[in-house]
């Protein structure tokens, strides 16, 4: 199996890092050429100034195999993986809500799955290092 | 696809219906549902975000607060996580403690779980009766750990306290009632009426179903497929004692139902084989506040499923980011599926059988509580409404 990325071992999960043009594509690898790989556990987003950093963790077994990229925060647009394994699509949607990655492809990005309708669309996403609380706090009773 | 108001019917999100708010738009065509766009994010306490300025240990209390229900699964999903980063032996006296109490979970949540079945198709002795059952399962939780649902009795380097001495007596006294009340309930939900006809072919799904869309928990193993994480991925002292894999074949609700009741009596059955082989020992170890740079990734099995926890530590005594996948999240597309093609009477049955607990999915943001204002039909009309449609239907047959 051919990736262009770079493995490293963390007692039993192993990391592909790999750009985030590529992500797809080693996921599709893994779920067509892995395919006891197939069960997606999750996608999880971690605020790494000045990039935000996307896991894909899949699990078999013992193993968690798990794709790592990261997109720039200017910038955080990546394709969608809906089109590969379905089950995608509420984790990306919750990250999109939670750090603010828009993921391509993805029906549920022009609507809040988890943000309520009263957040401000000027404040940044929760999960990121600069929202700080109680200025959101402040923005929303104004409202 | 446009759909016209008219044909909207929204549940939630605050429904007496549910035990925990949440919005389900369902698009009918005439009686049939053909789409369910759910909305999430109504119990958001900011629980991710919260766990980013407390230490270590007291994220412990912070996260077995997620789910009265699971409460132990969270809390054993994310000891070991640490654990793991710490590179830490715990005690194999604690590993055992930890498998009865998470076995006696899962007991107390299906039967919490069976209970609400016989409430929502209108059998509500079978919920009476079963909630009863429960109390003795959820009295020995109170006497081994002090408390019956939030029980604070893992720890960073094992269990808290020490089992009480003389817990054996009680112990296989009350897994002997709940295996035999486990066998007539099973043979009362395959024989009873009222609830063969709500849940026989109800809410269908298959293995490819599952491939694309990744359920787990019981939701998995109604299809056939054995999956499960005890016994793939073993932590606590389940590589000693092995959990058998039960499974159902047909990927109903119906099937669903005798699943769960197998797996209590598994539990019942493990919780005994523990404790009859718990080696001795110390219960926990002294653990060093700061945690090493590291990532860990740990799941374990909650009673609805896989639940999940990436922990990730900058290398101090305050974690930089941790996620949780609860097992309701990934459940939530499967049940929208199993949905589809059925009448708005059998909605509360299909969104009971996976099981949800809404407040493990949402937990992640620190806004407030959505303030939708309440549409038309409300929980106890849907609940009636679901009773009267199948009582018509047996009387017209």
């Amino acid at each position: 199996m051919k990736v262009g990325g770079m493995i490293s071992k963390f007692r039993k999960s192993t990391v592909i890092t790999v750009s985030p043009d590529h992500a797809k594509e080693t996921c599709q690898l893994i779920v067509t050429e892995l395919p006891e790989f197939y069960h997606l556990s999750t996608i999880t987003g971690v605020d790494d100034d000045p990039s935000i950093t996307l896991y894909y963790h899949f699990w078999q077994g013992g193993d968690f195999l798990s794709v790592k990229t990261g997109v720039p925060k200017t910038n955080p647009v990546i394709p969608s993986l809906i089109d590969v394994l379905p089950s995608a699509i509420l984790y990306e949607a919750e990250v999109k809500d939670l750090l603010g990655v828009i993921f391509q492809g993805n029906p549920l990005m022009d609507r809040r799955l988890l943000l309520p309708d009263n957040y401000p669309l000027e404040a940044p996403p929760p999960l990121r290092k600069e929202a700080d609380p109680e200025k959101i706090r402040k923005m929303m009773e104004l409202e | 696809m446009q759909y016209s108001p008219e044909n909207m019917v929204p549940f939630g999100p605050v429904h007496p219906a549910l035990k925990e708010p949440e919005y389900f738009k369902l698009i009918l065509e005439g009686e049939k549902i053909v789409e369910v766009i759910p909305r999430i994010g109504y119990v958001h306490r900011g629980i991710e975000r919260a766990a980013q300025d407390r230490t270590w240990i007291k994220n412990v209390y912070l996260f077995e607060r997620i789910c009265g229900i699971c409460s132990f699964a969270h809390s054993i999903a994310y000891t070991q996580a640490i654990e793991n980063l710490l590179q830490f032996e715990i005690p194999r006296r604690a590993r055992y403690i930890r498998l009865i109490i998470a076995e006696l979970e899962r007991i107390h949540s299906h039967l919490l779980w069976l209970g609400l079945v016989g409430y929502w198709t209108g059998f509500d002795t079978l919920f009476m009766w079963i909630w009863k059952d429960r109390e003795h399962v959820l009295d020995l939780v109170e006497t081994i750990t002090g408390n019956r649902i939030h029980k604070s009795y893992s720890t960073i380097s094992g269990v808290r306290r020490d089992l009480p001495d003389n817990i054996g007596e009680p112990l296989r006294k009350e897994m002997k009632y709940i295996e035999e009340r486990s066998e007539y309930y099973k043979s009362l939900v395959s024989s009873e009426e009222t609830l063969v006809i709500r849940t026989r072919g109800i809410g269908r799904i298959n293995q490819d179903i599952v491939r694309k869309l990744c359920p787990v928990g019981p939701l998995l193993r109604c299809t056939g497929i054995a999956r499960d994480v005890r016994v793939e991925d073993p932590y606590a002292a389940y590589d000693e004692i092995i959990p058998d894999v039960k499974t159902s074949n047909d990927g109903d609700i119906a099937s669903l139902l005798l699943l769960r009741i197998e797996e209590v009596k598994e539990s019942c059955r493990l919780v005994l084989e523990a404790f009859e082989k718990i080696p001795s020992g110390p219960v926990k170890l002294t653990a060093p506040r700061s945690v090493p740079k590291g990532e860990a990734i740990f799941h374990v099995e909650a009673p609805r499923g896989e639940l999940f926890y990436f922990v990730r530590s900058p290398g101090g005594t305050i974690p930089d980011r941790v996620k949780i996948r609860t097992p309701t999240m990934a459940n939530l597309l499967t049940a929208t599926e199993m949905l589809k093609g059925h009448t708005l009477a059998d909605v509360p049955v299909v969104l009971t059988g996976m099981d949800p607990c809404f407040g493990c999915m949402d937990r992640v943001s620190i806004v407030e509580l959505d303030k939708s204002k309440q549409w038309a039909i409300r929980g106890e009309e849907l609940r009636q409404f679901g009773i009267d449609w199948y009582k018509q239907r047996r009387s017209k047959t």
